[in-house]
This record gives C-alpha cells, structure tokens and sequence, in this order.
C-alpha cells in the first residue's frame, strides 16, 4: 500500500487535470445587447399590442439573407452598428398589404462603451444617453407615440423603448 | 564507468520512464547491514518544459531556475525563480502577458530510497508570486451575429502593476541520472489566492501560473535538469 500511494495520487492528479479543462471555452454569457421595442395599444397603455407584419429594415445594413423573428411579437430586439454613434431603423407595419402599409423611420442616437465580458465571450458594448428622433414629416405615422424608458442599454431584460399605436 | 554504476545507472533510468520496480520486492533481508549516507546540499537546475513550448510554438517565451536544499531525510527547501512571455489567441480577444516570478515551499519525498540512490517521487506545497502586465493586442466586439462585419480592433493597451498570489501542489519525480545530475518531471493545481486585476480586463493568464480557469484554478507542467552541490552525508 505504501509504494502504491504516489502513484494513486498522480493518477488522481492526472483526472484531475484532465476533469478542470476547457470550461470557459464556450461563450455563454450575454454579449452585446439588442435595443428592445415594447409595442402597446394607444387607447390602452397597459395592454401590449403585436403590429399585423411588421418589418423592419435598418438603413445602411444589408439583411439580405438575414431575418429578425417578428411574427406575432408584442416586443422586437432588434441590433445596433455599434461602428457608429446612431442606427436607423425603418419599421413597417402591414408590410403584406399594399393598401395599409405605413413605413415609420425611426433614428437611434448612442454612445458606446465596451465592457470585458470574459475569456470566451471577449468585449461586448453597451449603450449609453439612448434618444431617439422621429421622422415628424411623415403625416402618416401609425407610430402615434414612443417613449425611451431606459437612456442606457445594459441588457435585455427589459424593454428600452416602448411605441403605443 | 564501473558495472556497479552502469547497473545503477539503468535502474534509475527505469525508474524515470515507468516506476516499474517499485512494484518489485525489496531485496533479501540476510544480508549484513551497511549504513547508506544520504547526500545533502543545494541542487540547482533548469525548466526545460518552457525552451521545448518555445521551439514548437514561438507564442511562449519563458526561463525558470528551480532549486532546493535539503533539510532532513525526507524534506527539502524549494523554490522557482521564472519570467515568462505568452501570448493568448482567443476568439474575440489577443493579449499578451509579460512578468516574473517566484514560488517558495516545501518538498517532501514520499519514496524509500534503496541502497544510496537518491531518487524521489514527493508532494510539494508552494507559495507563488507574481508581478506583470498585460497587454491587450487585439479585441472584437461580440456583436450580434446579424451584423457580420466583426471588425478586430488594434488596441495595445498595456495594463502595468499587476500581480497574483497563489498556492500549488506539486506531484513529481526525480532521477539521478548521473552522479549528483537529476532529470524531473512534476504535475501541479493551482489556485490563484488573490489578485490586482485590470480596469475592463482580467487576468486570464499569469507567469508561473498559466491559463487561469473560470474558477481561478490552473495547473502546470515541469521538465527539470539539475545538479546536485553535494556539502555533506549524513545517514538520516
């Protein structure tokens, strides 16, 4: 038993080792987050309310081949360029009916900082002094109001920006 | 070179690659009794495990001193004295760390010697300590996958002053080679005790104790060369 002890040690040593490897390979924590629209019913502000097919377009970026999850959501996450210091959104609703459909753009102005996140995931960004400008030319706007709820964009528990219509 | 050496010599050889006779019995029990001295005093040596990640793999650069005194039987003062130059490539991030190091402790040699070799398999404790910088290369900002161009940003930021503390066990081996020359082998965890990290960045790497783990674990892996300056016998 006496000679066999160094050598059940550096065994466990061994599976030891071998057990600790390679568990922050994987990124899993959250990265960059999304800027989050909440849509509610401009007669009842309590009520969340999905918009009939809704697109979204962001200007500058090419989407082709891409798609954001919009179908049947009362709530939309939707990227930012975090090259530049604003990104412009265009938001159509009744995007498949060629009577309805209302085009509203909508720009989003930021700072950005980025945050270490860990070995895995690298650097993510954060936004910060959130505003957003309107399009007010526009007579048509089936966006009748929008409100910034959070000026800074840390994560994605909750929603940034609500629009009633 | 005398048979008796030569004899001595390939059994300590064996010893290195595979602890084979260990398992063996001890020899007979008739024979008269001889008084073995035990070889005390300073053995200094090299790393080697770093020259030989150099010669593979050029994002390593590193040179470690290790020595240890002899106090009793079975104890030995030991410490490592290093500096070391790493890069990391990782997905989203490129840095590299840059510093020098010590380690202190204790080793204690878990083998029953035969005769006069002056063989070990011990467990050592050590103390580690650090000071380094970390210079961040290159970073992508981990966007959503709906914006493709990841762009790689040119930072050099250097982040200086920093250091780490850790403790480690040490399991090893050491073979006289030749008269007073000894080639090793150890496995380590480590654990890092406390440390000054960078504003925004951490320390994912540190000299002397390599890639640190999520749960601030590591571990290591030693060549070493070292000769024996032999002061004194003594028969315990």
């Amino acid at each position: 038993m006496r000679k066999v002890k160094p050598f059940l040690l550096v065994f466990l040593t061994t599976i030891f080792v071998m057990s600790s490897c390679e568990r922050d390979e994987i990124c899993i924590d959250p990265i960059t987050p999304k800027l989050i629209i909440a849509f509610y019913d401009f007669e009842d502000d309590e009520s969340s309310k999905s918009v009939n097919n809704l697109a979204i377009e962001i200007i500058n970026v090419d989407i082709t081949n891409k798609s954001l999850d919009t179908v049947g959501t009362d709530s939309i996450g939707i990227p930012l360029n975090i090259y530049a210091l604003q990104t412009t959104i265009v938001l159509t609703s009744d995007s498949k009916n060629s009577d309805l459909i209302n085009q509203d753009t909508i720009q989003v102005n930021y700072e950005t900082e980025n945050i270490f996140v860990g070995r895995s995931c690298g650097y993510k960004s954060i936004f910060k002094n959130v505003s957003i400008n309107r399009d007010f030319n526009d007579s048509e706007r089936w966006i009748k109001s929008l409100v910034v709820e959070q000026s800074e964009i840390e994560n994605e528990t909750k929603a940034h920006v609500t629009i009633l219509h | 070179m005398k048979p008796k050496h030569m004899l001595r010599y390939y059994i300590n050889i064996l010893f290195l690659f595979c602890f084979a006779y260990a398992f063996t019995q001890g020899i007979g029990s008739d024979q008269k009794d001889t008084i073995y001295l035990n070889k005390y005093g300073l053995r200094v040596g090299l790393d080697l495990y770093n020259p030989i990640h150099t010669a593979f793999d050029n994002t390593r650069k590193g040179l470690e001193i290790v020595g240890d005194y002899r106090i009793t039987k079975k104890y030995f003062a030991a410490a490592e004295l290093g500096y070391m130059e790493n890069t990391t490539d990782e997905d989203f991030i490129n840095f590299t760390t840059n510093g020098s190091y010590i380690k202190l402790g204790v080793d204690y040699n878990a083998y029953e010697n035969w005769l006069d070799m002056e063989n070990m398999i011990y467990v050592g404790f050590r103390y580690g300590f650090s000071t380094f910088s970390q210079t961040l290369n290159t970073f992508t900002i981990n966007n959503d996958v709906f914006y493709d161009d990841l762009r790689t940003v040119e930072n050099g930021q250097k982040f200086d002053g920093l250091n780490a503390h850790w403790g480690e066990i040490i399991l090893g081996v050491k073979a006289e080679l030749f008269n007073n020359l000894y080639l090793g082998f150890s496995f380590s965890g480590k654990k890092v005790i406390s440390s000054k990290q960078p504003d925004n960045f951490k320390n994912l790497f540190v000299p002397g104790f390599n890639r640190v783990f999520l749960n601030n674990s590591g571990f290591g892996f030693n060549y070493t060369l070292s000769y024996l300056i032999p002061l004194y016998k003594k028969a315990k």
